[in-house]
């Protein structure tokens, strides 16, 4: 078991900056999700973990040990890869054996070993198949077991259920979680999924072109999001945002739009003028959908918006509302009872909403 | 998957082409395989009978080819008599040997090659298939004066490496596209099974076997054919079968029988060796194209 840490890495593949001035730690036996885009980095990083990419800058340390020069077989990593990379002429038994076999364990172990986690990952019946005779589920779990039968001190893991169908990907994730925990190693997983990041992970580095955006637990990547980038990322649906005047009334800060007024609580308004005690300020609130309530008739003392559209979703609706030129979006019950054209109220949770400075992107709170 | 059989309709034209077709076989059949019927019945014949003539000649005459007493006199004269043995081995070591060390090198050359960038590595390549764009014959004059001055003329060793001289480029080049099509991931995964960089090379060798077990036929066949290094280079101590089988044609004294029997020899190994891999050898070579 090993804690991993890395520091200023960079990556460069001749001018395109794939990783930029990285700093992160996992702790020991720690679920770090490394959550972003496509092209943001994540493989590189994992790469550069495993040793399959060189560090163009800065050191990585597992443990107290610079891995720098060590080649991937003396990291004592296992890797599950985008793409499987399963030994197309090998068994699923083989190649899941394979890294014991060049540890020349013995026999008996082996299989043994095999078998527990061949039944840990429900693969038991397809031990004799060989790779192109499996569905896309069975290879990533081939993928996982030739990784979880090495009980290596860390576990890196590329986006090994992303080719998946929503409800195996559903099942995947919790039976990683436990995996994870019951054999306690390090884990740093890749993902471009929010939800997967987000329901697993006990840390979240969010990455977006190279750059470190913000490193927290799930809950706080969620809730307290450090700038508009990473607030816009996460959630589904995505939170929204309308540009706002905020200005000094009546001794309390106020958001000023052409179609609403609203006043920041004390709390929220002694953060912003600690941050930049200027007068006026050029800002962009966020509310998340399910932060905005909606009722369907047009009440004096709500925000004024119109209906555009409903989409029941089962258990819940949305709602696309007009607010002047700006689109919102509303998380509401299937009762909600508003028609194309129709006005309606909006109450936005004051508690709960971010602030974030227009031009800088990064949030008040 | 929709099947592969081609879709073909009825019409006369079609019918035509299908016996043209058959024609044209039966032809192709008779061009290719009676010489090598002559060959194989004529060295069981003594002289005399293997140039018997028909009293008249008409289409019932043929019987008179098969009119002899079988003998392997022949035979038994070419291992006796004139060495065929030592010929025969010779023969084997020098392509087999030829061939196993243009696979190995080729291989690892090959994989380097596929793998890694470098500079200048296109002209590197360019390099060393351009080798094989001159004839033979143009470089043959050199080369004799180079491996005579290192002693390797009329030695088995000389021969092997005349051999992979020519062989060696036309592995790297072939052996190349075979490693080209292995994803790199495969290697990348053997190394975080444990694998030394040349542990993942070997773990990968399974996939490209059938590109090697066909390009090894292809080397075993160009050594064991050929006359021209072989007499050249290989003349005095490492003499090869074509060469024996060259020297049996005497000013005054043509051995037919004997020629025949060698013929025999020198064909039937690799018609068998053939027919043996013959199911490796075609998707050997078409595998490159096929898989993703
Ligand atoms: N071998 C390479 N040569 C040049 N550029 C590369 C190479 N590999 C990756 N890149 C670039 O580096 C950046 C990061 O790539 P990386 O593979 O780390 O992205 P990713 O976050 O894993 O994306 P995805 O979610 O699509 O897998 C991309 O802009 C990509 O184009
Ligand atoms: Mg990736």
């Amino acid at each position: 078991m090993a804690s991993v840490k890395l520091s200023n890495v960079w990556k460069m593949y001749g001018q395109t900056e794939a990783v930029r001035d990285l700093n992160l730690t996992c702790a020991d036996g720690e679920f770090l999700c490394v959550l972003g885009p496509s092209g943001c980095g994540k493989s590189s990083t994992l790469r550069m973990l495993a040793g399959l990419e060189h560090i163009s800058a800065g050191d990585i340390y597992f443990g107290d040990k610079r891995v720098n020069d060590l080649p991937p077989k003396d990291r004592d990593i296992a890797m599950v890869f985008e793409n499987y990379a399963l030994y197309p002429h090998k068994t699923v038994y083989e190649n899941i054996a394979n890294s014991l076999r060049l540890r020349r364990m013995d026999k008996a172990l082996i299989d043994q070993k095999v078998k527990k986690a061949a039944a840990m990952l429900e693969i038991e019946p397809l031990l004799d198949r060989r790779p192109a005779e499996l569905s896309g589920g069975q290879k990533q779990r081939t993928a996982i077991g030739r990784a979880i039968v090495r009980e290596p001190q860390l576990f890196l893991f590329d986006e090994p259920i992303a080719h998946l169908d929503a409800k195996l990907r559903a099942h995947m994730r919790g039976e990683l979680k436990i995996m994870q925990r019951d054999l306690g190693t390090t884990m740093i997983y890749v993902t471009h999924d929010q939800l997967e990041a987000l329901s697993m992970a006990d840390h979240v580095a969010v990455m977006h072109e190279g750059v470190l955006q913000q490193f927290g637990t799930p809950h706080e990547i969620y809730s307290q999001p450090v700038n508009e980038w990473v607030a816009g990322f996460i959630g589904e649906p995505p939170m929204n945002f309308v540009d706002c005047e905020m200005v000094e009334e009546g001794g309390s800060l106020c958001l000023t739009h052409p179609h609403f007024t609203q006043v920041l609580t004390e709390a929220q308004a002694a953060i912003v003028r600690a941050k930049d005690p200027a007068g006026q300020r050029q800002v962009r609130l966020g509310v998340r959908p399910d932060e905005i309530a909606v009722l369907a008739e047009a009440l004096d003392e709500g925000i004024k918006a119109r209906v555009l559209v409903t989409e029941p979703l089962g258990g819940d609706m949305l709602v696309d509302l007009a607010l002047g030129d700006s689109k919102l979006l509303a998380k509401t019950k299937p009762d909600f009872a508003g028609q194309r054209g129709d006005e309606c109220s909006l109450t936005f949770d004051r508690n709960r909403w971010h602030v974030f400075d227009r031009a800088s992107g990064l949030a008040y709170f | 998957m929709a099947s592969s059989d081609v879709v073909q309709y009825r019409s006369p034209a079609r019918r035509l082409v299908e016996i043209l077709t058959v024609v044209f076989l039966a032809v192709y059949l008779v061009w290719t395989v009676l010489p090598l019927f002559i060959m194989f019945v004529s060295s069981f014949k003594d002289l005399l009978e293997a140039f018997k003539l028909p009293p008249t000649g008409d289409w019932a005459g043929a019987w008179v080819f098969f009119d002899f007493t079988p003998t392997v006199q022949h035979y038994v004269d070419l291992f006796a008599d004139n060495n065929f043995g030592t010929y025969l081995a010779n023969s084997i070591i020098a392509s087999l040997g030829s061939a196993l060390i243009s696979v190995v090198f080729g291989a690892m050359a090959a994989y380097s090659l596929s793998r890694i960038e470098f500079r200048g590595k296109r002209d590197l390549f360019f390099w060393i298939i351009s080798t094989r764009m001159a004839p033979v014959v143009a470089v043959m004059v050199p080369l004799y004066a180079i491996f005579r001055g290192a002693g390797l003329v009329g030695t088995l060793p000389g021969l092997i490496l005349a051999y992979t001289t020519f062989n060696l480029p036309f592995a790297i080049w072939i052996l190349k596209g075979f490693f080209d099509n292995v994803p790199y991931a495969i290697e990348e995964a053997a190394m975080c099974d444990g694998c030394t960089r040349f542990q993942a090379f070997r773990e990968i060798l399974p996939l490209v076997a059938p590109g090697i077990g066909a390009f090894l036929v292809l080397c075993v066949l160009f050594a064991w054919n050929d006359f021209l290094f072989a007499s050249i280079i290989g003349s005095g101590g490492a003499k090869t079968l074509p060469v024996a089988t060259k020297e049996l044609v005497q000013p005054q004294n043509i051995q037919w029988g004997k020629i025949m029997a060698a013929g025999v020899v020198t064909t039937a190994p690799m018609m068998f060796l053939g027919l043996l891999i013959r199911r490796y050898l075609v998707t050997g070579l078409t595998m490159g194209a096929v898989r993703e």
